[in-house]
């Protein structure tokens, strides 16, 4: 089977190219495994992996224009076209496959992603009960692999303003967190009209989310809490 | 704490205005269509209403406003240099200025 890998290496190559390399698939082969007979055949080529098993968000690509996870999708699902495996689209390469996140890990940090506490915090368990803890279903389980943030378009055209998908994911995780008594400071954080409103529900994101995630739902939940908080 | 949130009240705004603006087309058709003015003046006296001057005055405000919004969006969005950014967004500005003032005295003409 044929598969089409972005090339780029700053240090010598002038601009990207594709390199076409034909691999034997066996069945339950995964896009990752395919990746990696590559680079046994090819020491230069680069990519990101880890656990190889959609935990560890490493290996984030994009195939035939679609960002996925590589260890979780199955070169069966390609089995009657060309598979195309490029960069995550709109971060800047640093090699092959593999892109910078800076600016995606900087709008993470930037919803400040913990439990803020104006109460002492307590000694031992800091309850909720089962409806609270619901609230975070859906939410809690990104593993932050960048498919929705550089999936969207709002984040290609301002990734140092933008929040992104992931990380409007993120702060309205805490939002929704009964333990959290942060919201004001959340909100007023998210102030201005690039962190939250250059979201124009486009939804790729939801599309990418190999976890299948809502970042779309969670920037409405965030935009109805301003809502409400301001009647 | 602060809610004068400069991307949320645009945001707001842009949807209430909306509704609005959707509201008065459905109405103003319905009424052109049921009840067609039978020439210029009696078009004329329909909009001079008070109450319909007031609305139609209403209209053209949201309208300009949404239109600013959606223009101050796509500036946003796509327009990275800061000098050119401001450039732009005075230039909408000023003419949405422009047709709202136009649209005043064409409004004023009518009472």
């Amino acid at each position: 089977m044929e598969f089409q890998i972005y090339r780029f290496n700053p240090d010598v190559d002038q601009e990207p190219r594709m390199q076409s390399f034909a691999v034997e698939v066996e069945r339950g082969m995964m896009l990752r495994d395919v990746l990696l007979e590559i680079k046994r055949r090819d020491e230069s080529f680069a990519f990101r992996h880890s656990c190889g098993e959609g935990v560890c968000g490493s290996d984030g690509v994009n195939v035939n224009g679609r960002n996925q996870l590589a260890c979780i999708t199955p070169v069966s699902d390609y089995e009657k076209g060309p598979v195309v495996i490029r960069p995550l689209p709109g971060r800047p390469v640093t090699r092959d496959l593999v892109v910078d996140m800076s600016d995606f890990y900087h709008q993470y940090h930037a919803v400040d992603p913990w439990l803020k506490r104006k109460d002492p915090v307590p000694e031992q368990e800091n309850l909720q009960t089962p409806e609270q803890r619901a609230r975070l279903d859906g939410l809690w389980e990104c593993i932050l692999c960048g498919c929705c943030s550089s999936s969207c378009p709002s984040f290609w055209w301002n990734p140092e303003k933008f929040l992104g998908p992931q990380a409007l994911l993120s702060s309205w995780r805490f939002l929704a967190d009964s333990r959290d008594q942060a919201e004001d400071e959340r909100l007023d954080a998210l102030d201005g009209p690039y962190k939250v409103f250059r979201c124009h529900t486009i939804m790729n994101c939801v599309d990418a989310c190999p976890k299948h995630l809502n970042p779309t739902r969670a920037i409405g939940h965030i935009r109805n809490l301003m809502l409400k908080k301001s009647v | 704490m602060s809610r004068h949130l400069s991307g949320f009240r645009a945001w707001m705004w842009q949807r209430a205005s909306a509704v609005y603006l959707a509201g008065f087309c459905i109405y103003a058709l319905a009424r052109l269509i049921t009840v067609p003015p039978v020439d210029h003046q009696a078009l004329k006296s329909w909009v001079g209403n008070p109450g319909m001057w007031l609305a139609t005055a209403l209209f053209f405000l949201f309208l300009l406003l949404h239109a600013w919004i959606g223009v101050r969006d796509v500036i946003l969005d796509y327009i990275k240099s800061a000098g050119l950014r401001l450039g732009m967004l005075a230039a909408v500005f000023v003419f949405v200025l422009i047709c709202g003032l136009w649209v005043l005295s064409i409004l004023m003409g009518v009472l």
